[in-house]
């Protein structure tokens, strides 16, 4: 990468006629755009350079429409607004932002170092693993509004974050289970060393009273790990109890429990056996596991969570009296009356009542023609008005808005989906009552025999048997392979997402914007034996250059003839005269006058005074990876599922080879469609991106956002694909048949150490230490055989 | 030996305050990013401005 080809704040390439530049550094450096320049301008301007120096990857591109973009923050001062996500204190208000444009570790130096100049602000940490702040400052000396503009002006763009319950419960588990570590292994560490001191005595040097009084030290140190660390276990075991099941808390508990009684017995005692230091790390461990596995569940919900952004929609209400007047889309009542200027998304439901525009209405049917409305046609919040100023009069609240309908019905399709019983809790439950009745009838034949040993041998098959193992063997395996896949470009929003994947036996597609680009091409030309390509081409583009329908933007030329005469004639073609010649363009029967040739694929014909002179095949342009996909499903059943009119949605499906082709679907009968294969055994898969496939994508066994998706159906998914690269997806099916085997592997390995060790602890060959550290190996080897799914 | 009845405690006294750092830390969040935290270092902006314009000059000379 040259140093004058590329931008050096955001790494695009620079445009050779205009370049802008910025002086950073002590050197002139080439921008590609006035929003980069503006935004280094902005870094040099407050003595942040070294952001420059210490960055490991190039930002995001500057923002053009800076002035534009700001004007509308004022809205996030709006006290009403705040009330949802700013936590007031007193003298102080706290809120968390989601930033975006954050690259690399240099980034959340900048924004700390920027914010913390302004005069106002108490307290700035940015988290850059998540991309957000968390902002403390004093609102008598600033105002939200400014703070996200001072964040904009170096370039990254913030939104207020609201963390939703499922992620806020996350976290306040994250730190107990961390506080909990943290002591467990501080404590470990304290007792190991004593117990070392109490183990290497062999030659018996040392006096009675330092063994009691190493015993009273190490149970003072090993009882807040047992009440505070191992508390895990207790509530899970009594809630297991409750519930009339037993789970792997309870030998657990009982392990735990009987040692440190046990222990405790023996220090008062000064006879017998203590085992202090196997408790700690007992806890350590397991807790260890656990922790493992509860991050592995999170991680990737955390991140897309970011996704889920506060945007309130505002609106431009015109009151009585005329006067226009800034917003809340929310705030708005039924009847208000809203003004709509072209290039803004509708902010709620209502009926035109002035004016006529076109509306991009794919958000909400996936389809990319743009709808014609004149006054007394129904617009719907989250469209956005493509021509010119509207007037709309609201008839539904935003709560009962469109928009947020499909929204509902996602949630509700989430919430009752089927969840997959976990193969390690089917085997959990068995292998635990295994365990204890062995443990019970252990203890029963030792003591009946009267071995003084009998509580220490049982206290060893109940360690020894620990399946400490195997819950690691599950998670670790996740955990690594969405690291594996993260790197790709694919991130896992449920782990366990990939031990579904093997069972899928039907592939739903979406179809614009999935598969297809949602713009039309031509795909394919027949010439009339005296027919020239380049001039048919360039009749054409002048022709449809003047109309407005969605297929004429098929045909461009870089030279236009003058047309004269022309005329539409709607549903059926257009006719001009260019240098004389009557041109006729559209349907076979029109442009040819009823004797057309036969050509079966071709959809849009043209003729010269009345001779055929080409047909075409229009249609919606393919993605370039559509095809690779659609061949890496080629042992499932695939169905492509649409809003689309049935006769362009099979074509697509006939051009790619797809099984099955449902078109006409609205977002309640793709749902619907999903449901009643589900019902019929089927596994289903389903790959979408827009708002119309969000309660779809929720209801499928498996949901995949293909790149670029709506917020809404990233939020519905399982699977999200970062890049733009769908050839990812049938790796991700070879990836799953890896993890799977590797849980096998796990389990199949924490099992056999189990039960080989188990008649070593029963005939009292083990000793609790023992049996500790066998399992802590067993818990390695797990988790090493795991780390091969990095590769 | 029997400095150990004294050192031990003041062991176990150390592990508490040290236990209440962690907790303190995991309380107000610095667990949470683990990338970020470690690149403070580079960053020269804790020098006065003469020393930091040495800084620079020492730099420039290395490369």
């Amino acid at each position: 990468m040259t140093q004058t080809e590329h931008c050096y704040h955001c790494g695009e390439k620079n445009n050779p006629q205009q370049v802008y530049t910025t002086c950073v550094l002590g050197e002139p450096r080439p921008m590609c755009c006035p929003g980069c320049q503006a935004v280094a301008q902005a870094i040099v301007d407050n003595g942040l350079e070294d952001y420059y120096r210490f960055r490991t990857a190039p930002a995001a591109k500057g923002d053009d429409a800076l002035l534009s973009t700001m004007a509308k923050l004022a809205v996030y001062d709006e006290p009403a607004l705040q009330e949802e996500f700013v936590v007031d204190d007193g003298d102080e208000k706290q809120i968390e932002l989601t930033l975006e444009g954050i690259t690399c570790a240099a980034c959340g130096w900048l924004i700390e170092k920027q914010l913390s100049k302004v005069k106002g602000i108490r307290q700035v940490s940015v988290n850059v693993a998540q991309r957000r702040a968390f902002v403390t400052w004093l609102p008598a000396q600033l105002s939200l509004s400014q703070i996200m503009e001072t964040l904009h002006r170096i370039g990254y763009p913030a939104l207020p974050f609201q963390p939703d319950q499922h992620e806020a419960s996350y976290k306040k588990e994250n730190k107990q289970f961390l506080k909990k570590l943290g002591l467990a292994g501080i404590m470990t560490m304290q007792v190991m060393m004593l117990a070392a001191a109490l183990y290497f005595d062999w030659l018996g040097n040392m006096a009675a009273e330092t063994r009691t009084y190493f015993h009273w030290v190490a149970l003072t140190l090993t009882t807040p790990v047992v009440f505070y660390s191992g508390s895990t276990f207790y509530l899970g075991a009594m809630k297991a109890l409750s519930a009339k099941t037993v789970n792997m808390d309870v030998p657990v508990s009982i392990a735990i429990f009987g040692t440190y009684m046990a222990g405790i017995k023996a220090t008062l005692l000064q006879q017998g056996e203590v085992y202090f230091e196997s408790i700690c790390m007992f806890i350590f461990l397991l807790l260890l596991s656990r922790y493992l596995e509860h991050r592995s569940r999170h991680k990737a919900a955390e991140i897309s969570a970011n996704m889920m952004q506060y945007i309130p929609v505002t609106a431009t209400k015109v009151t009585r009296n005329g006067e226009q007047q800034q917003v809340l889309a929310k705030s708005l009542q039924t009847d208000d009356v809203v003004s709509i200027k072209a290039g803004e998304t509708v902010p709620i439901d209502g009926i035109v009542i002035a004016g006529k525009s076109t509306i991009d209405e794919s958000m909400l049917t996936g389809e990319f023609k743009p709808a014609k409305k004149i006054v007394g046609d129904r617009v719907y919040g989250g469209t956005v008005n493509q021509n010119s100023t509207i007037t709309v009069k609201v008839t539904n609240t935003l709560k009962n808005a469109l928009v947020n309908q499909i929204i509902r019905l996602q949630s509700k399709a989430m919430a009752s989906k089927p969840r997959v019983a976990q193969l390690a809790d089917k085997l959990a439950s068995i292998f635990v009552f295994a365990v204890l009745l062995i443990a019970a009838s252990t203890f029963l034949i030792w003591h009946w025999l009267g071995n003084e040993q009998a509580f220490w041998i049982t206290i060893s098959v109940l360690v020894a048997t620990c399946p400490c193992a195997l819950g690691l063997a599950t998670p670790s395996a996740l955990t690594c392979a969405m690291a594996y896949l993260n790197r790709r470009g694919v991130l896992l929003k449920r782990a366990d997402a990939l031990e579904q994947l093997s069972q899928v036996d039907t592939v739903i597609f979406d179809k614009t914007g999935t598969l297809t680009e949602g713009v039309f091409a031509i795909s394919q030309i027949w010439l009339a034996a005296n027919a020239k390509e380049d001039h048919v081409l360039a009749i054409m583009a002048s022709l449809e250059a003047l109309s407005e329908h969605p297929i004429a933007g098929a045909f461009t030329h870089n030279t236009t003839l003058p047309v004269s005469d022309f005329t539409v004639h709607s549903g059926e073609g257009i006719t001009g005269i260019i240098n004389g010649d009557v041109y006729r363009v559209g349907t076979a029967n029109y442009a040819c006058l009823g004797k057309p040739p036969t050509l079966p694929k071709a959809n849009v014909f043209i003729s010269c005074n009345g001779h055929y002179l080409a047909g075409f095949q229009v249609a919606d342009k393919i993605k370039d990876d559509a095809q690779c996909l659609v061949n890496g499903f080629s042992d499932k059943h695939r169905i492509l599922l649409s809003g689309d009119i049935q006769e362009n949605v099979s074509q697509v499906a006939q051009r790619l080879g797809i099984n099955e082709a449902v078109g006409g679907n609205t977002p309640k009968q793709k749902y619907a469609f999903v449901l009643q294969r589900q019902q019929a055994g089927n596994r289903i898969m389903m790959l979408g991106d827009g708002i119309n496939d969000a309660p779809v994508l929720a209801a499928a066994d498996i949901a995949v956002a293909v790149g670029n998706a709506t917020d809404v159906a990233k939020s519905a998914a399982d699977v999200i694909l970062l890049g733009d690269k769908m050839a990812a997806i049938p790796e991700l099916f070879k990836l799953a048949k890896r993890v799977n085997m590797t849980i096998k592997q796990n389990m199949a390995w924490a099992l056999g150490y189990n039960i080989l060790v188990l008649p070593f602890a029963v005939s009292g060959v083990l000793t609790p230490w023992m049996a500790v550290i066998g399992m802590s190996l067993s818990s390695i080897i797990v988790v090493t055989n795991s780390t091969k799914l990095l590769k | 030996m029997s400095i150990i009845y004294v050192l031990i405690p003041l062991a176990i006294i150390i592990v508490a305050i040290a236990i209440a750092i962690f907790f303190w830390a995991v309380k107000s969040n610095q667990f949470d990013d683990l990338d970020r935290q470690g690149y403070s270092i580079l960053y020269d902006d804790d020098l006065p401005p003469e020393e930091k314009k040495l800084a620079e000059e020492r730099k420039k000379l290395n490369e």
